[in-house]
């Protein structure tokens, strides 16, 4: 008899649904308005789902992460690669960056507001920021890990400072920038959904706090689905990506997730 | 072809202090010779082989080429390390291709070159995999083959086999005699083993304990073609062996924690 655990995808889905019978069971037990039963929350996915309304939201909501943290990466990895490779560089960012790396974004929104407004700019910066620090420190590492022969071996070979940055150091820092990646799209969609929550025009967050304060919980714990779902979908294309992108690597050590949020 | 010019080398270490790790050396290597630097560790014998690379800068002196000054690494010089420094992103093909590119050879001349060199160095097979599945011994020779495929005159060896167990080491140092015999590069060959020095040398260079000067210059006249299984019976080569072992033996001592130990390791010694 083959063990449960050895098929591929059934431990997750067995965990899934003792999480929703657990919910459901809690729901009947306490019986109050604020914990709606399972079937009855997640018979409204597919209402939102199907709403252009709150489609469009939820499309501006991916829209916004995707900018941010497009923009987040072609600042980060250079930054990084060269905080890595040079000691002026690292001695410049590395001070701006411990003191901004722990203050949560969502805490800056507000300043953040003053100046761009509630619109599209703001929440992007913050996504912004959520996803460069991570990124920049894992660049940061995977840069100044490079072996020093290696770069010698390409020097031999005729290749100049910015070639060897561009060719040898970005690859090979490339399996530790992408557990920074990792813990930068998990930020991304934290600060995704918080700066909607704080600017409060449209987003998946806005779609979660409207219908908390008109107390529709089912709606509001859909809204929280659909969140994970897509936190769920991210990571699988993460991980359908990593092998693709670095499967030459030995396995990199993998750093929990650390949400500074 | 290369001339070492009265080159010291000192490092300022963490603690402030500086450290003399190489004093006052000069060598010349003909075109062809295949010389070995030899000494216990932390005589700055790599320091010197990173300088004839422009890998690291002297302190004083000087290194010519072919009567150039080296100023920085170049494809005249093609450096083979310890830790092999492949880049493990790429194939075997495309490490041993990636230098030829590098210097612009047409993609197709490349990959016929670098096809050549791994079946000369017995990797046939092996063109797709990369760095991470091959063993120590392999890795090395793609290595090998990487550095040969960009064409230098000179190879720079730096305790290639010291990572590799003593089985995979003699069988590597043939196959390094076997490639050398076709074009007889000018070879500058790092190790700490005086049996590798001997077998592969034309000479051997014996370097002190730190800071590193220059002991004693070995020629070795054995016939080549040579192989291990003659020369291990071979009277003189016994005795070149137990020769630069005793050279080796006198240096034994313990150097002063910091600050000036040039004066104690030399007195160590007796001045040959």
């Amino acid at each position: 008899m083959t063990r449960i655990s050895a098929i591929p995808g059934l431990p997750p889905l067995i965990a899934a649904a003792a999480l929703l019978a657990l919910w459901e069971l809690a729901a009947h037990t306490f019986d109050i308005s604020g914990l709606p039963p399972a079937h009855v929350a997640l018979r409204e996915v597919p209402v939102i789902l199907s709403d252009p309304e709150a489609l469009l939201n939820i499309l501006a909501s991916i829209r916004r992460m995707l900018i941010g943290f497009a923009l987040a990466l072609s600042f980060a990895i250079p930054v990084g690669l060269m905080m890595g490779r040079a000691r002026l560089v690292a001695a410049f960012f590395n001070p701006l960056l411990m003191i901004i790396y722990p203050v949560p974004k969502a805490a800056l929104m507000p300043i953040i507001m003053l100046w761009l407004g509630v619109g599209d700019a703001s929440k992007t910066l913050v996504i912004f920021l959520g996803v460069s620090l991570p990124v920049i420190y894992h660049s940061y590492q995977g840069a100044r890990a490079v072996e020093e022969k290696m770069l010698w071996s390409a020097a031999a070979m005729g290749m100049n400072a910015r070639a060897r940055l561009l060719r040898v150091v970005f690859p090979a820092a490339l399996p530790e920038i992408m557990v920074g990646i990792r813990t930068g799209l998990v930020l991304a969609l934290i600060t995704m959904v918080t700066s909607e929550m704080i600017a409060r025009k449209q987003g998946v967050g806005d779609i979660l706090f409207n219908a908390l304060a008109m107390a529709q919980y089912e709606t509001v714990y859909a809204t929280i689905v659909i969140i994970g779902l897509l936190g769920f979908a991210i990571d699988v294309g993460f991980e359908w990506l990593r092998p693709r992108l670095v499967g030459w690597a030995d396995p990199v050590h993998e750093i929990a997730v650390v949400g500074s949020t | 072809m290369i001339s070492i010019e009265r080159l010291s080398k000192t490092f300022e270490t963490a603690r402030g202090t500086s450290h003399l790790a190489l004093s006052d050396i000069s060598l010349d290597v003909a075109e062809g010779e295949f010389v070995s630097i030899l000494g216990p560790s932390g005589c700055g014998k790599s320091t010197l082989l990173y300088i004839v690379g422009g890998f690291v800068n002297p302190t004083s002196g000087a290194v010519r080429v072919k009567g150039a000054a080296v100023t920085g690494p170049g494809p005249d010089r093609g450096p083979v390390f310890q830790e092999f420094a492949l880049f493990p992103w790429k194939t075997v093909l495309g490490n041993v291709m990636y230098g030829l590119l590098e210097q612009g050879a047409p993609k197709k001349i490349a990959e016929d070159r670098a096809r050549a060199l791994i079946e000369m160095v017995h990797l046939k097979g092996y063109e797709n995999f990369y760095p991470k599945e091959l063993s120590g011994g392999m890795k090395q020779r793609v290595a090998i083959a990487r550095t040969l495929a960009y064409g230098p005159s000179i190879l720079l060896m730096d305790e290639p086999f010291g990572a590799l167990d003593a089985h995979t080491r003699t069988g590597m140092q043939h196959e390094l005699l076997e490639i050398w015999e076709r074009d007889r590069k000018t070879v500058l060959f790092v190790t700490h083993s005086v049996e590798e020095a001997v077998f592969l040398s034309d000479r051997v260079v014996v370097l002190t304990r730190s800071p590193g000067r220059i002991k004693q210059i070995i020629d070795i006249d054995l016939a080549r073609p040579r192989r291990r299984a003659a020369l291990l019976v071979d009277r003189r080569y016994q005795e070149y062996v137990v020769e630069i072992e005793k050279l080796m033996d006198e240096q034994v001592v313990i150097p002063p924690p910091k600050g000036e130990g040039a004066e104690r390791s030399e007195a160590g010694g007796v001045s040959s």
